[in-house]
């Protein structure tokens, strides 16, 4: 009865891990001390673009909608292309999170505690841009369905609506499993601090005392949040993509959208974790718990999802080809012409996404963190401009060559991208110097348990 | 009748821990918590012998109402205003609703696991026992906690859990821990 199971010895994850329960807590929970001034500078920097961001939001609803760049036939532009960017970059999270959980892999546990973050933090960012896109933003409420004496209900038939369901219960389910996760987490907390900031953890912990009873229920719902988010993820950005694949709009009418779209969500996922994780080790000293060993297989993750990206590119050119359909060869050939509108914006997005990660098949590169947080940047951009690409090119030069029209982001679209993203740093950092960002329990469960052997 | 007392044993080796409730059960001693800074399986086979957690009935309940509230919601409004007929669809139409039951009964069923774990797991509790509020629990040790046990037994108990490599066993209120130096 006293046969205790072991880790695999051969794991490469082994030479880095702790060697003691003990040792996991003290490591982690040492981001509680006073924090760096590199750490100060980049709250700083966060809340300079949140302010930035703020103002050009109380300038558009002063104002109203004129002040941003978008107009006929341009409705969707920046708001809607960095809405579908930010719901991308929440990705991967869920996919670090709950598929690879199921699949058993063991390197997600340095990095998934910090990518679930990342989902939640990028999806409170993507919810902000239907709403600053509404305009009248008081009015948000009408998203959803809500008795009223007209009897007049949401159309459930519409790709909007199926977005608005998609995306709330995306978030929803998110932060459930993101918070059950961190509830043993941060009774070590709990239990490792005193006085005021005892009893703030002490609340959140909701009496976690890791009973025989509590583990085994506990651990039986992880694995149902697990089998709930894998299909999840893989149906959020589908979803997304219809809001475009389902109109008629040449260079969006094309049933490959959902996959197209969550490969290259998880693409940009992954690459946003290598961006957020590298900075995030060295100023907090993670590196036992998050080390080469998993930026390389994020790396991987990428270069997979990058090859499914680039035959996706390829695939929009053959199928318009092969529709023999001219609205949508002239679409494509106008997109990837030089000198058109957003040709620069097309080699950018190909540059980004399918030439650069190439640097990522050489190991050497791979094992680079220098090189591993260049490419990974780079990737975030074309991510960006790949959505650019999609929603303003093909509005812009649609159907009727009458209605053809250049459109460029305002000052107050690119101050609201500013923001957005300082938002979504200020939470992420936030996080990084209050809670556990490694998990430490699923890390415990790599160290080899403590056996005397001797009974 | 006898009254109730505390008994705790703190053990540092896992196989330690494993023998003691071994033996325990083996003495049909029941009513005690174990206590781990983490899930072992070890722990769960020898104290629910393969019995699966019961929140598998709240997902699964929870996911059929979220998937029936989802064909409700959709069905039942657009029958109530069916002039809405966008490209020629019948009014209930299940194609189109079918992303919407989707989502539904992923959120209802997660939002009742959820639910379930925490009516199982008895939480929020931040009123339990002293006794099994010790910090060292989530730290490196494991624990062996009986809140009412018969003092009758408490010999036999504290004999038991002792030779099985306890590093520490207390009764009473010996068996509130403080942090040195709180």
């Amino acid at each position: 009865m006293a046969n205790v199971e072991v880790i695999d010895p051969n794991d490469p994850g082994k030479p880095n891990r702790p060697a003691t329960y003990g040792e996991t807590n003290r490591d982690i929970i040492r981001v509680l001390l006073k924090p760096s001034v590199g750490y100060v500078l980049g709250v700083l920097l966060a809340l300079t673009g949140m302010i930035i961001g703020g103002y050009c939001w109380y300038l558009q609803i002063t104002w109203g909608m004129g002040v941003a760049g978008i107009t006929h036939p341009t409705m969707w532009g920046v708001y809607i292309v960095t809405f579908v960017f930010w719901v991308g970059i929440g990705h991967a999270g869920t996919l670090i999170s709950a598929i690879l959980y199921l699949v058993r892999s063991r390197w997600r546990t340095g990095v998934y505690r910090a990518s679930e973050a990342m989902t939640v933090f990028a999806v409170m960012t993507a919810l902000l841009f239907p709403v600053l896109h509404l305009g009248r933003c008081w009015q948000a409420y009408w998203f959803f369905p809500y008795p009223n004496q007209r009897q007049l209900w949401l159309n459930f038939k519409s790709p909007l609506m199926w977005d608005v369901f998609a995306i709330s219960t995306y978030f929803t389910v998110s932060v459930v499993f993101f918070y059950v996760g961190l509830v043993p987490d941060i009774a070590v907390f709990r239990d490792h601090s005193r006085g005021l900031v005892k009893k703030f953890y002490g609340v959140l912990a909701g009496g976690w005392r890791g009973t025989h009873r509590q583990w085994h229920h506990y651990m039986a719902a992880y694995g149902f949040f697990a089998a709930f988010a894998a299909p999840l993820v893989l149906s959020v950005h589908s979803v997304v993509s219809w809001d475009f694949a389902m109109a008629p709009t040449p260079g969006w009418h094309s049933t490959i959208f959902p996959p197209y779209f969550v490969a290259g969500a998880i693409f940009s996922g992954c690459a946003m974790v290598i961006s957020l994780l590298m900075p995030m080790s060295y100023l907090f000293d993670w590196h036992k718990y998050v080390n080469t060993w998993h930026y390389e297989n994020l790396a991987k993750m990428c270069l997979l999802t990058s090859g499914i990206l680039t035959y996706a590119y390829g695939m929009e050119y053959f199928v318009a080809w092969y529709s023999q359909n001219p609205y949508e060869q002239s679409i494509f050939v106008w997109r990837a012409t030089p000198s058109a509108d957003y040709g620069w914006a097309f080699y950018l997005m190909v540059f980004c996404n399918c030439v650069a990660p190439l640097a990522w098949y050489s190991k050497k590169l791979r094992n680079n963190h220098v090189a591993l947080f260049i490419v990974a940047a780079i990737i975030n951009v074309g991510m960006w401009f790949e959505r650019f690409n999609i929603i303003v090119s093909s509005l812009a030069h649609n159907f009727d060559p009458a209605a053809w029209w250049y459109y460029w982001p305002s000052n107050i679209e690119w101050g609201v991208l500013v923001g957005s993203t300082g938002w979504f740093f200020f939470w992420f950092l936030l996080f990084c110097k209050s809670f556990p960002a490694i998990a430490i329990t699923e890390i415990k469960e790599m160290v080899e348990p403590p056996v005397k052997g001797s009974l | 009748m006898s009254s109730a007392v505390r008994i705790k044993a703190v053990y540092n080796h896992l196989d330690c821990l494993l023998t003691g409730i071994d033996r325990l059960k083996r003495a049909g001693f029941t009513g005690f918590d174990v206590q781990a800074p983490l899930p072992r399986h070890e722990i769960e086979e020898i104290m629910y012998e393969g019995r699966p957690s019961p929140v598998r009935w709240w997902t699964m309940t929870g996911a059929i109402v979220g998937m029936c509230a989802g064909f409700g919601i959709t069905s039942l409004t657009h029958s109530a205003w069916p002039m809405i007929n966008p490209g020629g669809k019948p009014t209930v139409a299940l194609v189109p609703f079918a992303v919407i039951m989707f989502e539904a009964t992923i959120l209802v069923g997660s939002l009742a696991t959820g639910l379930g774990m925490v009516v199982h797991c008895g939480l929020p509790a931040y009123f339990i026992d002293r006794s099994l509020q010790d910090p060292r629990m989530t730290d490196s040790s494991f624990g062996i906690t009986f809140t009412r046990a018969s003092a009758a037994q408490q010999e036999a108990i504290v004999e038991l859990l002792s030779k099985t490599g306890a590093v520490e066993v207390t009764t009473g209120n010996d068996t509130f821990y403080e942090v040195p130096n709180a």
